[in-house]
């Protein structure tokens, strides 16, 4: 590996995944020890169970049905963006492990055109959200709404999206190339097979790795905090 | 602005924060999903009214001085020191906000910005930029507390005026009762006989063993932005029940109040109420359904809407009990769109109606209540929230919206006499 593919693709994959993991649990431990507030701040009506509570906290995070109803488009974005990103992360899960099952009802070659299409159509949908929000920050109230912090959010996941995209559409190498390099992070021994090394298409994966560690990197610090947040603030307005 | 004021206010915040004023703070997206829930941006489209910019402001100050990131990259995250420029638009943003909690109904992380804009009055009040009419307003409700051996006298005796002007309006002797041991029930209602006659006409049908309060349920304490203002202002009554023995305290026809009594006070008390608390309407609604009152059906003809006032509806549950006794007592109701939880504020909450300073944004923000109003053909607004029927008033005086604008439990008594005449 040259210095830039050990720095992006082989121990910055180490410190980004390190400081996340303890970066959010330093943050879910802040927010634990913090005393809650005494006074009732729930929202009526309310489910009077717990297990209405917990229906309805997972309905208001994960569905938003208020928000949804009262801004329908960028809703729409959201849900499209994330649902297209968990999407992608779980095809990510093929580097670690091939679908086997998968793998033996498509066959190889089935396996790779599906992935090549799912892939593709989640990179598509996920850079046309982050272009959207890009545009929507940029004029109107959101541009006055908005700090530098949620910029470089939009740009790290432009950048990723980007060269994620880069990868999926201009790339030649298939998932088996990806795996044995992942594989060797797994090993706590970082290095690109042959194949890659040798292919410009490393140079996209670098990029693409270089943003992910430090979208990793920055998410404890952000706003992206949400992602866990939501669930606390959203079972407030249910609470007792 | 002098260190020692920026340490005070930002001592403020850290006294105040919580888990959920902490996550309130480190989570918002700004997405500005809020922006189509609040009526003052709605109406004004003034970036200050923004739900997320009111609450932007503290944020900046919590960057500033409660996360590390805000300390080393401040113009990375907007992190800052309170300054006369902050504090002015600090100002205007949360004096004027109702703390309807709308924009919290409609936010998918369910952001608080009521909660928020509270805290941000406990700063500004610290930094001697209180609102003064609220402030002096929640004073004299203290000094009235105590000071009761010079009004006492004057309170009960206008209550025995109120009493000879029942008597003069129905024919009989309907007491008022005060100070009275062992009632079942103590009655917080507001200054001003409005609130106490249509009570005192329905406990006495009821047979209801209730004494009134001596101390009005309006709080400007909580509209000024002080809780322990707040909680002595409510402890006046509070007092009296436990002194007075009583089984619940009920709130008038007031929505600030009732929250304040009911979701606030015993979490600012640090204790548990021997009683419980109850909204008026409440009631009422049981005495309508157990029979304990009698009312006409049909003894308001004219097509009647209903208000729910934010505190007491999405902050407060109660949506059904006020609709069933307007049902009660008028032939045709008609329900605003939308209504209960997703009602739009009418633009009077949060003691806005006593700050003249903001007359302008507050009319202008009643637009979407107008518009509400018109769309029901309604000539009666029955409207259980004081500051909701004066901006309500003001609207209906502005736009020509030919409305009667009552308490709902005036139309109760208005049933009830003319069930007696039937």
């Amino acid at each position: 590996m040259d210095w830039f593919s050990y720095l992006a693709s082989g121990v910055g994959v180490y410190v980004s995944i390190a400081v996340f993991t303890l970066g959010m649990a330093w943050r879910i431990y802040e927010w634990s020890r913090t005393p809650r507030s005494t006074v009732r701040l729930a929202l009526y009506p309310k489910p009077k169970t717990g297990l209405g509570r917990f229906g309805k906290l997972l309905k208001d995070t994960l569905l938003a049905p208020q928000s949804v109803a009262i801004a329908t488009g960028v809703m729409l974005a959201a849900f499209a963006f994330h649902f297209a990103a968990l999407a992608a992360f779980v095809g990510h899960l093929r580097l670690v492990h091939e679908f086997t099952p998968l793998v033996a009802l498509l066959g190889e070659d089935g396996m790779n055109a599906f992935a090549g299409l799912s892939g593709g159509i989640a990179g598509i949908v996920m850079l046309v959200a982050v272009l959207y929000w890009i545009v929507r920050r940029t004029y109107g109230a959101y541009r006055k709404l908005s700090t530098p912090e949620d910029y470089l959010l939009l740009a790290l996941l432009l950048g990723i999206v980007v060269m994620g995209d880069h990868l999926r559409f201009v790339g030649e190498l298939h998932a088996s190339t990806y795996q044995v390099w992942f594989a060797s992070l797994m090993a706590f021994k970082p290095a690109f097979p042959p194949e890659l090394a040798a292919s410009s298409t490393r140079l996209a994966l670098n990029w693409h790795m270089l943003f992910v560690d430090a979208f990793l990197i920055y998410f404890p610090f952000s706003k992206m905090t949400h992602a866990v947040g939501a669930f606390a603030t959203n079972l407030v307005r249910s609470s007792e | 602005m002098e260190q020692q004021t920026i340490d005070t206010l930002v001592g403020v915040l850290d006294k105040r924060m919580n888990r959920q004023l902490k996550l309130y703070m480190d989570i918002c997206a700004r997405c500005a999903i809020c922006k189509d829930a609040c009526h003052q941006y709605v109406a004004t489209q003034d970036m200050k009214y923004l739900p997320a910019r009111r609450a932007e402001l503290i944020r900046e100050i919590y960057r500033k001085y409660f996360t590390k990131t805000g300390q080393f990259m401040p113009a990375l995250y907007e992190a800052r020191d309170p300054d006369e420029n902050l504090l002015d638009e600090l100002y205007d943003s949360t004096y004027a906000c109702t703390g309807c909690r709308r924009c919290t109904y409609y936010c998918p992380f369910s952001i608080d910005t009521g909660w928020i804009t509270a805290t941000a009055k406990g700063i500004l009040i610290a930094a001697g930029r209180g609102n003064e009419i609220l402030g002096e307003l929640a004073d004299a409700a203290l000094f009235k507390g105590d000071n009761m051996e010079m009004f006492g006298e004057i309170i009960a005796s206008g209550f025995a005026d109120i009493e000879a002007e029942l008597r003069e309006e129905t024919g009989r002797d309907i007491p008022i009762p005060v100070d009275k041991q062992g009632a079942d029930i103590l009655y917080v209602a507001l200054a001003g006989s409005h609130s106490i006659k249509p009570a005192a006409i329905i406990f006495e049908a009821a047979g209801a063993n209730w004494t009134l309060s001596m101390f009005e349920a309006a709080n400007y304490g909580f509209f000024y932005g002080d809780p322990e203002k707040s909680r002595l202002i409510a402890k006046r009554y509070m007092d009296e029940a436990l002194r007075l023995g009583v089984k619940e305290v009920v709130i008038t026809e007031c929505g600030h109040a009732y929250r304040v009594a009911e979701m606030f006070y015993e979490a600012w008390a640090k204790e548990k109420m021997p009683f419980k608390v109850r909204h008026i309407l409440e009631v009422i609604d049981e005495y309508i359904k157990d029979g304990s009152i009698t009312v006409d059906p049909g003894a308001i003809g004219e097509k009647v809407t209903y208000h729910d006032p934010c505190q007491i509806g999405r902050n407060g549950g109660i949506y059904e009990q006020p609709r069933d006794i307007v049902k009660a007592v008028a032939g045709d109701f008609v329900d605003m769109t939308p209504n209960r939880e997703k009602q739009w504020c009418c633009g009077g909450g949060g003691g806005i109606v006593a700050m003249e300073e903001f007359d302008a944004v507050r009319l202008k923000s009643g637009a979407k209540k107008v518009e509400q109003i018109r769309a029901t053909g309604a000539t009666v607004l029955a409207c259980p929230c004081e500051n909701c029927r004066l901006q309500i008033a003001e609207l209906n005086e502005v736009h020509d919206l030919g409305l009667r604008i009552v308490p709902v439990m005036e139309l109760v008594a208005e049933a009830m006499a003319s069930a007696a005449r039937v």
